[in-house]
């Protein structure tokens, strides 16, 4: 029998250390395959090795556990079963509450061997009967998304660098908004140029109603949008009113896509 | 400090100087009914004191109000206000009260005044006491709600101090490496058992002692700083400078530290690759140099969260209020990575 492969992602060495001590002590057949000490290394490893099970820390440097397993389920190649994912967090357990009895698990630093115990038993019943992961993954993690909890000024002018110019856009101009590493590139039927904001920062400054997020870096606007599309292989993408290119809309945002 | 016109508060001052004035009112009918012995009832006597003590005590609140404007007036001034008011408002008020009584009014109460100097004793003197009276209670009130505010931001300001320093995360993540610790390496797990210990003790001494000395504070840094970096490993390094001359300087606590903590919570702790951390004090001319500086991700990354912003809005607003002007804070980027923040202030308090 294949053993089960798992990966921890944590970014603290003692704590990653007597992670991976407990686990073989308690499940000595589960193959630890990588430890990683940061949330970019985190995905980057996942989709390689292709883990049934990942340890997730949430606070992580490069990027938190969450947003890993965001990417991770953006990500994940078609054919293979999504990894049962376990949560580890010293705090914000109430955030977490949603995955109890979930699909997806959580532990609290310091973690007990009892409560480990648990999830280990959990985790090997699961991976007994693979099936459904990334759908319920998908679900779990959608109701973890911030949805702009309290409603800040909307924005209806941007102020965009164009080289030594500033370029006043109206927002509703705007086609889509694309994250690149420190900016945002805001696209319009005939331009393009950066602001420097996150896309989290942006999102929670705009319209619900009339910018949708449809993958972890890009957020459209509805009015733009022609129609919705599925490719050979199953991917969504979008056609837009006055750009030429197509908008891959992820896994976790198709909900938005389906039919009345 | 701006203070808020509160309706209800309005409302009961009123009826408690309504209430107040109607006492003073029926002891003065009393004397003059039964101590001046004047021609008149005692509910005559009644009347009369009323619409006289009503009048002076508008014609005083009204002249306050428009020449003081609600601020504090001179000694002077205000035996001016009652010289001048008190004749008014006996006029006024005997005025009024003769026709409400329909008795026949005398040229503006003054008969009166040629009849009885005592009438005229009694009026001053009331209304004398009365202002007296209603001048030390509002300014009781407005010192009693003085007191409470200065109270109520004093706590507030301890209570996000110590929620600034010993936050939850901190305690269960270095609780669970000390937990790790203990199975895989038990010597090292009493080592960072005492730093933790020298560090809660000294977080929370500070939180009620006036100052402190630089000697304790770097205790107190290096203790954080040794726990934080068994935490993350080879990720962080630090050093910290402590010229023997400075080590019994006096200063307030918990001006470093919350700096110390922000390099390390948005500096060196989101960066990948981790980074370090020098805490120094230096001395120039007659001022103390207090600097932070870190390797981190810098302020361009810096937060939007208010957690970051807590820790140096409240260095700021406390050298603020225990220096006002002679205090200096900055922080700046530093080169080629990270951010740099400094303190400076005067070496003698």
């Amino acid at each position: 029998m294949i053993p089960t492969r798992a990966l921890i992602a944590e970014d603290e060495p003692v704590l990653a250390q007597i992670l991976q001590q407990s686990l073989q002590r308690l499940w000595p057949t589960l193959e630890i395959v990588a430890v990683v000490d940061n949330g970019v290394a985190a995905v980057e490893q996942t989709l390689k090795l292709l883990p049934q099970i990942v340890f997730l820390d949430i606070k992580m440097p490069g990027q938190s556990g969450l947003d890993a397993a965001r990417e991770l389920a953006e990500e994940w190649p078609e054919q293979v079963v999504f990894p049962l994912l376990v949560f580890v967090t010293a705090y914000e357990q109430f955030a977490l509450e949603a995955f109890d009895h979930a699909a997806v698990d959580y532990l609290c630093k310091p973690i007990s061997d009892e409560r480990l115990a648990k999830t280990v038993e959990r985790l090997r019943a699961r991976a007994a009967q693979p099936g459904g992961e990334l759908e319920r993954a998908i679900q779990q993690l959608r109701s973890l998304m911030p949805t702009s909890p309290t409603p800040q000024a909307r924005l209806t002018l941007l102020r965009a660098a164009v080289g030594n110019q500033i370029r006043m856009i109206p927002i509703a101009d705007v086609v889509y908004f694309e994250a690149t590493d420190k900016y945002v590139r805001v696209v319009t039927a005939d331009a393009e140029s950066l602001i420097r904001l996150s896309l989290k920062e942006l999102l929670a400054q705009l319209d619900p109603e009339q910018f949708w997020q449809i993958h972890r870096g890009t957020v459209v606007n509805t009015a733009n949008i022609i129609l919705a599309q599925r490719d050979d292989l199953g991917k969504l993408s979008l056609r837009l009113r006055n750009r030429p290119e197509l908008l891959r809309v992820s896994r976790v945002y198709a909900h938005l896509f389906r039919q009345m | 400090m701006a203070r808020k016109i509160q309706w209800t508060d309005i409302a009961r001052g009123t009826l408690h100087a309504v209430l107040t004035l109607l006492v003073i009112c029926a002891i003065c009918a009393l004397i003059v009914t039964y101590v001046i012995r004047l021609q008149s009832t005692f509910w005559q006597s009644m009347v009369f004191s009323i619409c006289i003590g009503g009048a002076t005590m508008l014609l005083i609140r009204a002249g306050y109000a428009l020449i003081w404007r609600y601020a504090k007036p001179s000694n002077w001034g205000m035996a001016l206000l009652i010289a001048v008011a008190t004749p008014l408002g006996f006029m006024l008020g005997s005025v009024t009260a003769s026709r409400l009584l329909h008795l026949p009014v005398d040229d503006f109460g003054l008969r009166h005044l040629h009849a009885n100097a005592g009438l005229v004793i009694l009026t001053v003197l009331a209304s004398v006491f009365s202002t007296w009276f209603f001048w030390t209670q509002a300014r009781l009130q407005r010192l009693n709600a003085t007191t409470a505010a200065i109270e109520q931001r004093a706590t507030k300001a301890r209570l996000q101090m110590l929620q600034a320093q010993i936050e939850p995360h901190m305690l269960f993540n270095t609780l669970a490496n000390l937990q790790g610790l203990i199975a895989l390496d038990p010597i090292r797990a009493q080592r960072l058992l005492d730093q933790l210990i020298v560090y809660l003790r000294s977080t929370l001494s500070s939180s009620r002692v006036e100052t402190t000395t630089l000697a304790q504070e770097f205790e107190l840094m290096q203790a954080y700083l040794e726990v934080m970096s068994v935490r993350m490993g080879t990720r962080l390094h630090y050093t910290l400078e402590l010229p023997p001359a400075l080590r019994s300087i006096a200063l307030p606590p918990m001006l470093l530290q919350p700096l110390v903590e922000n390099a390390i919570k948005h500096g060196v702790e989101p960066n990948i690759a981790g980074g370090s951390i020098t805490v120094r004090a230096g001395q120039h001319g007659e001022r103390l140099m207090l600097t932070v500086s870190d390797t981190g991700r810098g302020l361009e990354a810096a937060p939007i969260e208010p957690s970051g912003q807590l820790g140096v809005a409240n260095v700021k607003e406390r050298l603020q209020m225990l220096y006002q002007d002679r205090a200096t804070f900055s922080l700046l980027p530093n080169t080629p990575s990270g951010a740099v923040a400094q303190i400076t202030l005067p070496l003698l308090p």
